[in-house]
């Protein structure tokens, strides 16, 4: 009997050769209570150049080459707008399912993108280098049916922990035919511990699919094709409701350029990646919550190399239906020489914790004391008020 | 279960063709590996000191080199890192001395550092582990603590040589030159405490990793401008008749160097022990006082225990080994000894998941590899451990539900099609390798390794990549 590959793996998962169970680690069955994808873009992007704000009156003299013009914006309000690159947005800003947050940062002072990157994940206030990820914490204190995945070559630290997890990754080491995977399917029965496991596996690459997506396949990278993957593991009804995913190359040292320069494509690829995600999902984005954020923001001026160097607060993104509006979430420091921090950043004024904290909230059926647990030491960072529906 | 393959795999880096047959007493066996010294390895010509000393600097001091000679400093590093890889890669797969190999990784994992959180550690990280871990790695466990707080992989990768004491006089002199505020980096200290020593719960406050970062101030690496290159130490005027070390030396080998300058003064106090006033040796002491603590044999018994007993030990068992570890006050052969006397270790349901690099490792071993290829590195970046470079300083972990994982399952077995496809690989018999992994009888394996009707090279691949393969 010859099997493609999606008959091979469909008869396996769901009995069509009745000896297979169905698998036991994966796919627990979640009741859709919600569902949080966790976007981290690694490297620190620049939130000045994301979410341009045009009407502050320092923003022209200390960007200086680097200032956007008003009409090439998409402007949000009368301080911000979005840089053309994000243009894509446009449409969830309309529909209510976009909330920009800016002068927010980590709670820990650092321009070490390893030290910012293990805060933001471990969602600790200070450095602890044995920590589980804030993740990995929610899904150890959430009740009822939750599964967690990471969408990336590797297991990100906000994922990594006690409760277990599944991962799907586009990493492609050789090429395999199904009489091959069959086989191993066979030998993998003979072992109770990593029998569900495998299974798992291949009922994930049969989720995603060979079928041609958007922007090439899945197994190529890129960001769309990755959201694009996310979204048809995400939206199974009996599929993980928690996921990580993470995306580099927003370490602007050097010439970061404007529209249509290098950061600036690198964000109209998340806007797109973004909306696919939202059309992919279906029915399902109804429950959906999106969180978007980086390490650190970059430094208010531009440096010597045509870039940015490591600085402090910066911008992020909440995209979803259990936003009450659209908002822009901005208690705004101001960019005058003597409203910077240290001189050179832009100040932070909110804990991304708050932010997490309240997109839990809006999300999960989850206690005061659930949140407290999944951020510790972090009653400082009170929810945003009506943020959330 | 075979306990002779259990040696071999367990404690060992995997079973060779033919092993099994010629070990008769597979505890002797291991403990014999325990007698022939240290396992050093010796630098070659490109990885000697000088040429790891040329890379650092070039990543030190990019600015003063035009285009032209950043390439070429660009690819010497590479090649450094290669070379590094290859042959600490090389001795694991050949090494007749496997369990001390497994030793030798358990321990640099312990005491880890990470090319992938700082570039400037991708060229000592070779030399971390072959100057650091092998001299001591049967040797004593402080000894091992206090080299590694003095190599430069360390200094740098958790930012020690960085740290200023301050109100030492490095830090007043630096603030009156440039205004830019210096001071106490706290990284090493705390992690010497959560991840090196004590555990996280082993009993000390944040008073004391400030204390500890002040105590190792001054710390910095000798052979590159460090952060007090551009302070001018004043004269001393206070007649201690010691003649301070302006800054350290910009050529020559890198090394450990103490900058009296940049060190905090001042008594100090440490887990309610106090250190008077003393220099570098203040440091020597806190380190080993730590090293001697008993929740340090406790933390370092788990971890061994965990790794080669199972991922959950029972504490009888970290008891034992923890008793090893403070009645031979931390002489690490007498530890290794005492894992091999370890009842746990041998009994048949406790299973340890293959990491990628064990995985990877025992494949070499049992194809009978006499070096690896050099595209290793690489696919050991892909299955998620790329050598010296784990994800934090906490190491690597160690357990199965850090690797076992659906993706990386599937992985495994594309790796495994892959390999199989290499010429080299055509001289393996797939027979063989059921013979280096615990089958028991009536596996599917035996039946597929002996189906003719599949090719060769898929049934290799099928070997490796199945679940029995998977385990040690």
């Amino acid at each position: 009997m010859t099997m493609n590959r999606r008959d091979f793996v469909r008869n396996m998962c769901y009995g069509g050769i009745a000896t297979w169970a169905l698998p036991r680690v994966s796919f627990a069955q979640v009741g859709q209570t919600g569902r949080l994808v966790f976007v981290l873009l690694r490297g620190g992007f620049d939130g000045l150049a994301a979410v341009v704000p045009y009407g502050d009156p320092s923003y022209r003299a200390l960007r200086g080459t680097f200032a956007f013009s008003e009409s090439e914006l998409t402007p949000l309000d009368e301080t911000f707008g979005l840089a053309p690159g994000l243009s894509p947005l446009r449409p969830l800003w309309d529909a209510n399912e976009l909330a920009v947050l800016h002068a927010m940062a980590i709670p820990h002072r650092t321009r070490s993108h390893f030290d910012g990157q293990a805060i933001l994940e471990t969602g600790l206030d200070h450095p602890v280098g044995s920590s589980d990820g804030w993740l990995n914490r929610l899904l150890q204190v959430m009740s009822g049916r939750r599964a967690g995945i990471a969408i990336a070559a590797g297991m990100p630290l906000s994922l990594t922990g006690a409760f277990e997890v599944e991962s799907w990754s586009p990493t492609k080491l050789g090429v395999v035919d199904d009489a091959f995977l069959e086989r191993l399917a066979v030998l993998y029965r003979s072992d109770a511990a990593l029998q569900g496991r495998f299974e798992a596996a291949l009922q994930q690459q049969n989720l995603v699919g060979e079928e041609p997506m958007s922007g090439g396949n899945a197994r190529r990278g890129g960001i769309t094709p990755l959201m694009q993957a996310a979204a048809r593991i995400l939206r199974q009804e009996q599929g993980p409701n928690i996921a990580a995913m993470e995306f580099s190359g927003w370490d602007t040292h050097a010439n970061q350029g404007m529209a249509g320069g290098a950061l600036d494509r690198l964000l109209g690829q998340l806007a797109e990646g973004l909306v696919t995600f939202r059309t992919e999902m279906g029915p399902a984005w109804q429950t959906t919550s999106v969180v978007v954020m980086t390490e650190f923001g970059r430094t208010a001026r531009p440096n010597g190399t045509r870039g940015t160097d490591h600085g402090t607060a910066g911008a992020g993104f909440i995209l979803g239906p259990r936003l009450s509006r659209a908002h822009v979430i901005a208690d705004w420091p101001g960019l005058a020489e003597g409203a910077l921090y240290e001189g050179r950043d832009l100040k932070p004024t909110l804990d991304t914790r708050a932010a997490l904290k309240t997109v839990l909230a809006g999300t999960f059926d989850l206690t005061a004391s659930q949140l407290e647990r999944v951020f510790p030491n972090s009653a400082g960072a009170g929810a945003i008020a009506k943020l959330m529906a | 279960m075979n306990v002779t393959l259990r040696a071999l795999n367990r404690f060992g880096l995997g079973a060779r063709q033919g092993e099994r047959q010629r070990i008769s007493d597979a505890r002797g066996w291991l403990k014999a590996q325990l007698e022939a010294g240290a396992p050093t390895l010796r630098a070659t010509e490109s990885t000697s000191p000088t040429a790891i000393a040329d890379a650092v600097r070039a990543l030190r001091m990019p600015g003063q080199r035009d285009e032209q000679e950043r390439r070429e400093a660009r690819r010497r590093l590479v090649e450094l890192a290669a070379s590094e890889a290859r042959a600490a890669l090389d001795v694991r797969v050949t090494s007749d001395r496997p369990f001390v190999e497994r030793l030798v990784t358990f321990w640099s994992n312990h005491l880890c550092v990470s090319s992938g959180a700082k570039i400037l550690v991708a060229p000592l990280a070779g030399s971390y582990e072959r100057d650091v871990i092998r001299p001591h790695v049967l040797g004593r466990f402080e000894d091992m603590v206090l080299a590694s707080a003095k190599h430069p992989a360390m200094l740098a990768y958790l930012d020690n040589f960085q740290s200023i004491g301050p109100s030492s006089p490095g830090a007043r002199a630096g603030q009156r030159n440039n205004g830019a505020k210096r001071g106490l980096n706290e990284n090493y200290a705390r992690e010497l405490l959560e991840l090196h020593t004590l555990g996280v719960n082993g009993g000390y406050a944040q008073q004391d990793v400030q204390e500890l970062a002040r105590i190792l101030t001054g710390w910095t690496i000798a052979g590159i401008p460090g952060p007090g290159a551009r302070i001018q130490p004043r004269p001393n005027t206070r007649g201690r008749g010691v003649v301070r070390q302006a800054r350290p030396q910009q050529d020559g080998p890198l090394g450990f160097a103490f900058q009296e300058f940049l060190h905090e003064p001042g008594e100090k106090t440490v887990l309610k022990q106090r250190y008077k006033e003393a220099g570098a040796a203040e440091g020597e002491r806190a380190i080993r006082a730590l090293c001697g603590h008993p929740s340090t044999a406790k933390f370092v018994a788990t971890k061994l225990a965990t790794h080669f007993i199972s991922d959950d030990p029972s504490p009888a068992a970290v008891d034992r080994l923890a008793r090893a570890f403070r009645s031979s006050e931390g002489d690490l052969k007498a530890v290794a000894l005492a894992i091999v006397d370890e009842p746990d270790a041998w009994r048949e349901d406790a299973r340890k998941f293959r990491t990628p690099q064990d995985w990877f490792v025992a494949v070499l071993r049992a194809f009978g590899s006499m070096e690896v290829n050099p595209n290793a590195p690489v696919v050991l970046r892909q299955l998620r451990q790329p050598l010296w470079a784990p994800p934090s300083p906490k190491g690597f972990g160690d357990t199965m539900q850090e690797w076992a994982d659906p993706d990386s399952l599937l992985n495994r077995g594309e790796l495994a099609r892959t390999i199989s496809r290499l010429p080299s690989v055509a001289a393996v018999d797939p027979r063989s390798l059921v013979d280096v992994v615990d089958v028991p009888a009536g596996n599917p394996l035996h039946t597929l390794i002996a189906d003719a009707s599949i090719p060769a090279r898929e049934r290799v691949a099928l070997a490796i990549a199945g679940p029995a393969f998977q385990w040690r």
